[in-house]
């Protein structure tokens, strides 16, 4: 359903990315890990077609997001760092926006707006301006706007990020839901919160300074009582000892 | 291509539950008329003048096209290069400053999608201002007899001003993700385009005539100035869509260049 081969992301000097390579099939919902700076956003940018990668092709289900970008981008759901959110509009109007820009036809644009509102708990405050919605309340309405057009692909950058314990509880068990209900889609959530990924995620992918340096399930990581916290750390800390050129080309002398 | 009204229509609610819309309308009609009381007071006095003169060639000539209508349309045109970019700057700008521009860059949109669903909105909105700009002179057809075909190019030639100017404006917004910066740009481009005639004329271009008829050809004024004398010429006409084009083209370059960055 996703697939990334070699994705690369150059600014200049500059390493984002290195060489990505994986693959995501239905049903899966893959935990995409790394310190701050690790790639795992600019990554996500280009599955989602949102930036052109250096090198390398992104498909999603089957399309490739920038010689087919039009049936990708229909495939795909995508919730962005920062909800992506109009505050003068109401939410089911912005819904209703997203919809209609992700070519959901006319018919069945309001069933699929009261589908998204149900599922992400939003019914009550349809209404609502998304300016005067709490922070917990926006990341559900931008949740929402991701899966109104039923994506068979999504692709969520810290989905629970400034969310109250509860309300993380809810949009967990709705990702879960998403992933194994009738829809069967292949979810990729980045985040650095190690419990999420034990609580959601079925497969484990690291990245670090850029680079894939770890990609197994969970339960193969977690065998024989290993904890994910002492995995990252091994991983992230290898070469912290050895500074990298590539990550840090600002101290390069030349 | 369907998709178009889509944005275009998102963008004329937000313009409206903004205040940025009501106040353009409000401050637009009042100088309107303000512009449009000085004309008919100014045309009262020379009127009273050329009576107590006895000029009656002159009388004769008077009419209130010339002597009202046109002068007043053209300083609505001016008025438009600080108007217009009061209502575009927030085209794309806000939606860099908000985030939602990740939302458009990866729905099925089309650039152009984008870019012609945003201008689409505010050509609406400058048909709005043609609108209420030209209810002043309707009502000179109750009390006088101005030529219809005369007031309706000069009319014309405001509405297609605006057109083009919102194009420059789209432009401006595109290449920041500052409001004000945009609003600045655009004021910018558009006074460098209305005094840029005014700077030919002066003959600060040396004996380059051709440059000077350069100028005055990218100037705006001299376009506007025709139609709005009723002269309805290609040229003038293909000035503004050569504006507008232009705009238009180098804000989808601007917005498909920010996302190879």
């Amino acid at each position: 359903m996703i697939e990334a081969r070699g994705l690369s992301k150059r600014y200049g000097d500059l390493v984002a990315v290195d060489g990505v390579s994986f693959q995501v099939g239905p049903g899966e919902v893959v935990g995409f890990l790394g310190p701050n700076g690790a790639g795992k956003t600019t990554t996500m940018r280009m599955l989602t077609g949102f930036m052109p990668p250096t090198d390398g092709t992104a498909l999603i289900d089957g399309h490739d997001v920038f010689a087919d970008a039009q049936a990708a981008r229909r495939a795909v759901g995508y919730l962005p760092e920062m909800p992506p959110l109009y505050p003068e509009m109401d939410v089911q109007g912005y819904l209703r926006y997203v919809a209609t820009i992700h070519d959901v036809p006319r018919s069945e644009r309001r069933a699929a707006v009261d589908r998204a509102l149900e599922r992400c708990g939003l019914t009550d405050v349809r209404r609502r301006l998304i300016g005067a919605l709490s922070k917990g309340y926006r990341q559900r309405v931008g949740l929402a706007g991701a899966i109104v057009h039923a994506p068979p692909v999504l692709i969520l950058d810290e989905p629970t990020v400034g969310l109250d314990p509860i309300q993380i509880q809810e949009i967990r068990s709705l990702i879960k839901a998403l992933a194994s209900g009738e829809g069967e889609h292949a979810v990729i959530l980045s985040t650095h919160i190690l419990a999420e990924v034990e609580a959601i995620c079925g497969r484990v992918i690291l990245i670090h300074r850029g680079r894939k340096v770890q990609d197994a399930p969970l339960s193969e990581l977690t065998a024989g009582g290993r904890r994910l916290e002492e995995i990252f750390a091994r991983e992230t800390l290898r070469d912290e000892a050895a500074p990298d050129a590539a990550a840090a080309p600002a101290e390069d002398p030349r | 291509m369907k998709r178009i009204p889509a944005v275009a229509l998102r963008e004329i609610s937000s313009l409206f539950v903004s205040p940025v819309a009501y106040g353009v309308l409000t401050l637009y009609t009042l100088l309107a008329g303000f512009f449009f009381l000085l004309g008919v007071v100014g045309f009262l006095e020379t009127l009273r003048q050329a009576q107590a003169f006895q000029a009656f060639d002159y009388l004769a000539q008077m009419n209130l096209n010339d002597a009202l209508i046109t002068p007043f349309l053209g300083s609505m045109s001016v008025v438009l290069i600080f108007v217009i970019p009061g209502v575009t700057m927030g085209l794309f700008a806000s939606e860099k400053a908000n985030g939602t521009d990740e939302l458009l860059l990866t729905s099925p949109l089309t650039i152009w999608d984008i870019v012609l669903g945003k201008y689409l909105a505010v050509a609406i909105f400058v048909l709005l201002l043609g609108l209420l700009v030209g209810f002043f002179p309707a009502v000179l057809f109750r009390y006088g007899d101005p030529e219809v075909g005369k007031t309706l190019a000069g009319l014309l030639g405001l509405v297609l001003t605006g057109l083009a100017y919102a194009a420059v404006g789209c432009f401006a917004s595109s290449v920041t993700r500052s409001q004000m910066i945009a609003f600045i740009l655009a004021f910018v481009i558009l006074l460098l385009l209305l005094i840029m005639g005014a700077v030919a004329e002066l003959g600060a271009m040396g004996n380059a005539a051709w440059l000077e008829g350069f100028l005055g050809y990218l100037s705006v004024g001299e376009h506007f100035e025709n139609l709005s004398k009723g002269l309805v010429d290609t040229v003038d006409l293909s000035y503004f869509f050569v504006v507008m084009a232009t705009g238009l083209l180098l804000t989808k370059a601007a917005v498909e260049t920010a996302r190879w960055r």
